[in-house]
């Protein structure tokens, strides 16, 4: 009994540790690669247990960001990614500005 | 303009390249995995100021509805910019066959009316390569071809901006930053097609079958071919000129315009025959008809993230089918200028209406009759062409040339007021009948507003100058001139309003008796005795001008011209006529409980009656009849006796029998006269046997045929 209580706490925990990481994630601008090579850059927004990702002001970019190619991207604007076409997803990691 | 242009295209270019922002991405793929699914199932992770609505307005990244930039990766061939088509070889910029050329002409008509019927140029138009830089064209035809269509492009999206009588539905003025051959003239464009015109020509020349010799089919079949292309440059120049002379100031061009016109259309067999020669696409590309020149998902990325990703390109027959009519509407433009007063422009931009023209014609009709200035051909002012029409209209003492009043200074500057006042309703008038058919309504609607304040003004006006008016001689007056005059307008646009909606398929069955009613025993009234009243006005000022003659005038001159207003009174009372027979008829099925009528408890008539006429409501004159007053006119108890189904239907009968009379009467019937006079006869037909007691148990709905006339029904008993 203690233990399985001891457990869900532990549970809470940990959720509200993964909850805190993606709180903190909100509003930075994230890099998302989907499963048809395309590239989203946008602001994050939303999320939810499947992983679909929102992202605000987002852009589009055809290629790989590693080719090098310059590229205009297709501005989208608000846009939802489904969870099952997330490849990769990075988040811009900012020097706070003094 | 310029500036909204330029906005336009800032909104579209892709940002960001001036941006230099440098990222320090992470990557957190895993983590970030991790932790989402922690979280519960329906549980939204989002800051306080996002919600679901915002939510769901994103769009959906890899739904083939919404996300139009995956097509680009989905279609296997690989799409190439011009450029990039030239150097991969896919596309050739000399020497291009003529079969190509006769493929690429067609299909670039093609595109240019489906634009025209309201799509994007990024996705018809402009995917014609060429299009995007003709002047690295070789190929002398295809390149006075390009830089003629971008000329017409350009002559076309300036003229339906500056005319601005379409809405969303209608046009896309979006240009997507692309060049139209601004940097070259007119001039140069009509000349360079006519010297690929001249070039074609000698071709023609040299193949032509000659007397008693055989043409070798190589040669027979390049005679063809250069009669397809030749035809096709003449008729786009022919196109070019044609828009141009409509550019002209004062209507001086169109003269020209409809010679033009005739040219085009004689062209039309030669396009028609010749559509074969062309290279035509490939039957499998379902979406897009695509040959060489033409990449329809080229400018995909110009496009909003959710636009629709293909355009049904019309079929080559069916453009030009749709040119001819364009050009029979273009014709129709050029006879605006036959419209010499005020009240006939009117008429004809109503009738042009009717026939749901393009809005490129639309737009060139608008701007032949009133320029930017608000100048009726460019030349007369419209407060003097008002002027003349009220003259005409009414004859108010203080307009005529022998006024007692026309020296008054307080009086002149009264009716100055009100002329400028009344430009805006009355080019309003002329500017919504430039809108599609369904926009019309609305701004029916709406521009009662306008015509209410003009009204007051008018009455103002009018008591003010008949006050002047008595001081100088007792015996004349000026009450209700000006005001009647805005009363005819006014009711005129109740009346379209209330029209409409037949012809928008607004009304249930189950409405239109009050509707109906409201034509006959409202509208049409009031219509009748502001023409009566405008007669008698005309007759006492012709009476004045006699005495003012003297006798010295001559005696042998005509007594009277006979009524002015007759055949305007005689169709008015015609379809009043025809109104009280569909409201009666319509009491009728009531009593005899064929009505379907709603379910008692979802509906109020009441409500119903006051949203239909809700408009009605900010007008003076004719003060708005409210439910409860047409309840009581429409109680059946005031009869005598509670009448029975059959004798509203012979009253019915013999409405329909009257309308009839009236437009008979009427000399030189107009086609829409003929259907009135159809659809009274018939109705009264129908009426009779129901008089009679035909179907009298049947408990069958009537049924309604617009067939015949968009607003007035035959009636069908089943």
């Amino acid at each position: 009994m203690a233990g399985e209580s001891k457990n869900i706490s532990e549970a809470e925990e940990e959720k509200s540790a993964g909850r805190k990481k993606l709180e903190g994630w909100l509003n930075k601008t994230m890099r998302i690669r989907m499963t048809d090579g395309r590239t989203l850059v946008g602001v994050f927004l939303c999320t939810d247990k499947d992983k679909n990702v929102i992202l605000g002001s987002c852009q589009e970019y055809l290629k790989l960001p590693e080719s090098g190619e310059q590229e205009d991207p297709r501005v989208l604007g608000l846009a939802m990614v489904p969870g099952r076409h997330l490849v990769s997803i990075e988040v811009d990691q900012q020097p706070e500005i003094m | 303009m310029a500036n909204a242009e330029t906005s336009d295209a800032d909104k579209v270019q892709p940002q960001g390249s001036t941006e230099t922002v440098l990222y320090n991405w992470q990557d957190v793929t895993e983590e970030f995995m991790e932790a989402a699914s922690e979280l519960s199932l329906g549980e939204l992770l989002h800051d306080s100021d996002f919600g679901l609505f915002e939510a769901m307005s994103a769009i959906e990244m890899m739904d083939p509805k919404m996300d139009a930039g995956m097509m680009c990766n989905q279609t296997k061939r690989k799409v190439l910019s011009f450029e990039q088509a030239i150097e991969a070889g896919t596309i050739k910029i000399q020497d291009i066959p003529l079969q190509d050329q006769i493929g690429i002409m067609d299909m670039t008509l093609s595109c240019l009316v489906t634009w025209l019927e309201g799509h994007s140029l990024a996705q018809t138009v402009f995917t014609n390569l060429y299009l995007h830089n003709p002047f690295i064209l070789e190929d002398r035809f295809m390149k006075a071809f390009s830089l003629c269509m971008l000329k017409i492009v350009d002559l076309i999206r300036d003229r339906i901006n500056r005319a601005s009588v379409f809405e969303e539905e209608d046009f896309q003025p979006m240009t997507y930053g692309f060049k139209m051959a601004g940097d070259i003239t007119d001039m140069r464009v009509t000349g360079m097609v006519k010297e690929a015109e001249e070039e074609l020509s000698k071709t023609i020349r040299n193949t032509r079958s000659k007397s008693g010799e055989e043409r070798a089919a190589v040669i027979a079949e390049e005679h063809e071919l250069a009669v397809a292309v030749f035809s096709r440059l003449k008729f786009c120049r022919l196109l070019l000129t044609t828009l141009l002379a409509f550019t002209k100031e004062k209507c001086q061009g169109i003269p020209d315009a409809d010679k033009y016109c005739n040219q085009m259309l004689e062209l039309i067999p030669a396009l028609k025959s010749t559509i074969q020669l062309g290279v035509q696409p490939d039957e499998k590309s379902a979406d897009y008809p695509l040959i060489m020149g033409f990449e329809p998902l080229v400018n995909q990325r110009l496009l909003p993230p959710t636009f629709p990703r293909y355009t049904r390109i019309k079929t080559r027959e069916e453009t030009i089918q749709y040119l001819q009519e364009l050009i029979h509407d273009f014709k129709a433009v050029c006879s605006v200028t036959e419209c010499t007063t005020l009240h006939g422009a009117i008429d004809f931009f109503l009738e042009f209406s009717r026939k749901s023209p393009s809005v490129l014609s639309r737009s060139l009709v608008q701007l032949a009759y009133l320029n930017q200035s608000r100048r009726v051909f460019g030349t007369q002012l419209m407060q003097d062409v008002l002027r003349e029409q009220i003259r005409n209209f009414i004859a108010p003492p203080a307009l005529m040339l022998k006024s007692p009043i026309l020296n008054n200074p307080q009086a002149k500057e009264h009716i100055d007021a009100l002329l400028t006042h009344a430009v805006r309703p009355l080019c309003n008038v002329i500017q919504i009948t430039g809108h599609n058919r369904a926009r019309q309504r609305d701004k029916w609607g709406h521009l009662l507003e306008e015509l209410a304040t003009l009204q007051e003004e008018a009455d103002r006006v009018d008591s003010a100058l008949h006050g002047a008016l008595i001081k100088v001689d007792p015996n004349r007056q000026h009450l209700a001139c000006f005001g009647t005059w805005v009363l005819y307008h006014t009711l005129h646009v109740m009346i379209y309003y209330i029209q409409s909606g037949f012809e928008l398929e607004l009304y249930a069955p189950h409405e239109y008796h009050y509707i109906f009613w409201y034509l006959y025993e409202v509208l049409y009234n009031w219509l009748v005795s502001s023409l009566n009243r405008a007669d008698t006005f005309l007759m006492e000022q012709d009476a004045i001008a006699e005495q003012q003659k003297g006798r010295n005038a001559k005696k042998n001159k005509k007594k009277k011209k006979g009524r002015q207003y007759a055949r305007e009174v005689a169709i008015i009372q015609g379809t009043q006529a025809l109104c009280g027979g569909f409201y009666k008829a319509l009491v009728g099925f009531n009593i005899d409980g064929k009505l379907k009528q709603p379910e008692v408890e979802f509906d109020s008539e009441e409500v119903r009656y006051n949203h239909r006429f809700a408009p009605f409501g900010v007008v003076g004159t004719p003060p708005p009849v409210h439910y409860t007053q047409f309840k009581d006119m429409t109680d059946l108890r005031r009869f005598d006796h509670d009448p029975s189904a059959q004798e509203m239907y012979t009253a019915a009968c013999k409405n329909f029998q009257q309308a009839r009379i009236c437009y008979e009467s009427v000399s030189n019937p107009t086609e829409e006269i003929n259907n009135l006079i159809k659809v009274s006869k018939t109705n009264m037909v129908v009426m009779n046997l129901l008089a009679g007691g035909h179907k009298k148990e049947s408990k069958n709905p009537p049924g309604w045929d617009f067939s015949v006339h968009r607003n007035f029904p035959i009636i069908k008993v089943m």
